[in-house]
């Protein structure tokens, strides 16, 4: 790593694979011949693809599963619904799609930390969670969170008791993990569009906690 | 369910941990290039409209992930990146199912 890095910066490896422009050119040429195949073939179309970034970016993100650990923070019977049997509570609030079945939640308790992996690729659920970060996808969180869990929830800054234990779930194409993170105390009684706020992206992969106000 | 509890994983992965720190939370681009999104939206499209199983993209997408033996105690920002991995993974399904 070069010491002229601002300290801002995250040690990402995946930021030190940036292509470099001739490459860049080429998987562009690369993505442009397979679009213009496709929509001289009748099998996409330009603005169906368009429609289609736009809703992946936009439309589905962590927002919509900080709806849903809300809910579950302040109605006890969709929060045992939700840990029965997720997909069909998820799609109560509406969320549902590719990547969105075979959900399972699973609840942090004082004595159980939950943290989510996909070991093989990236799988992740989109429709609560949107795509997942570049950290997700790459192979040292994907190998690591397995074999020293604590150490790498520290470099997220999450520090958990000693006597909490953490366990680690590979999400698959059966299986789609998402952690239900505990209440923090000092919002008990706030309301249901307050609680939504607390609720960040890295509590319900495991990564983090939400935070406390 | 799977919960995983360490050695039980090793020989399924074979990536052994070592010293290269995480990205932290601000690392959380999805996109870095347009090209990215474009290959991204395709294979989706493709599938919806029924062209493949979506397991069947999933399955070619770890191979190729697997192929290029990036662990965390061997970074190699050299070789290709994630979307590198999807875009060969989406070529060689759409040349398996002719389309290309």
């Amino acid at each position: 790593m070069s010491s002229n890095h601002k300290h801002s910066e995250p040690a990402n490896p995946y930021l030190e694979k940036r292509r470099n422009g001739e490459e860049t050119s080429e998987l562009e040429k690369r993505v442009s011949d397979i679009e213009a195949l496709l929509i001289s073939k009748g099998i996409v179309s330009k603005e169906s693809l368009d429609r289609m970034i736009e809703i992946y970016e936009n439309d589905l993100g962590p927002m919509n599963g900080a709806r849903v650990v809300a809910k579950a923070w302040t109605d006890d019977e969709f929060k045992s619904r939700l840990l029965q049997d997720g997909t069909s509570a998820i799609g109560e609030l509406g969320f549902s799609g590719l990547q969105g079945e075979h959900m399972v939640v699973i609840e942090n308790t004082p004595e159980f930390h939950n943290v989510v992996v996909c070991t093989l690729c990236s799988c992740y659920p989109w429709p609560v969670l949107g795509l997942p970060p570049s950290w997700y996808k790459d192979a040292p969180y994907r190998s690591r969170i397995v074999l020293e869990p604590r150490k790498v929830l520290e470099e997220f800054g999450t520090f958990l008791p000693e006597d909490q234990e953490i366990r680690v779930w590979d999400s698959s194409a059966e299986i789609r993990y998402m952690v239900l993170p505990r209440q923090p105390d000092q919002s008990k009684g706030a309301s249901e569009d307050k609680l939504v706020g607390l609720v960040t992206r890295d509590s319900m992969i495991g990564v983090g906690l939400p935070k406390s106000s | 369910m799977n919960n995983l509890k360490g050695s039980q994983v090793k020989a399924e992965i074979s990536l052994m941990g070592g010293g290269d720190s995480l990205p932290r939370k601000s690392g959380d681009l999805v996109f870095h290039d347009g090209w990215e999104k474009r290959a991204f939206a395709m294979a989706i499209a493709l599938h919806e409209s029924g062209y493949y199983q979506w397991e069947e993209f999933r399955s070619i997408l770890i191979s190729e992930i697997n192929s290029s033996g990036e662990t965390a105690a061997n970074p190699k920002p050299e070789e290709p990146g994630y979307y590198e991995h999807w875009l060969s993974s989406l070529e060689k399904l759409l040349r398996r199912k002719e389309i290309l």
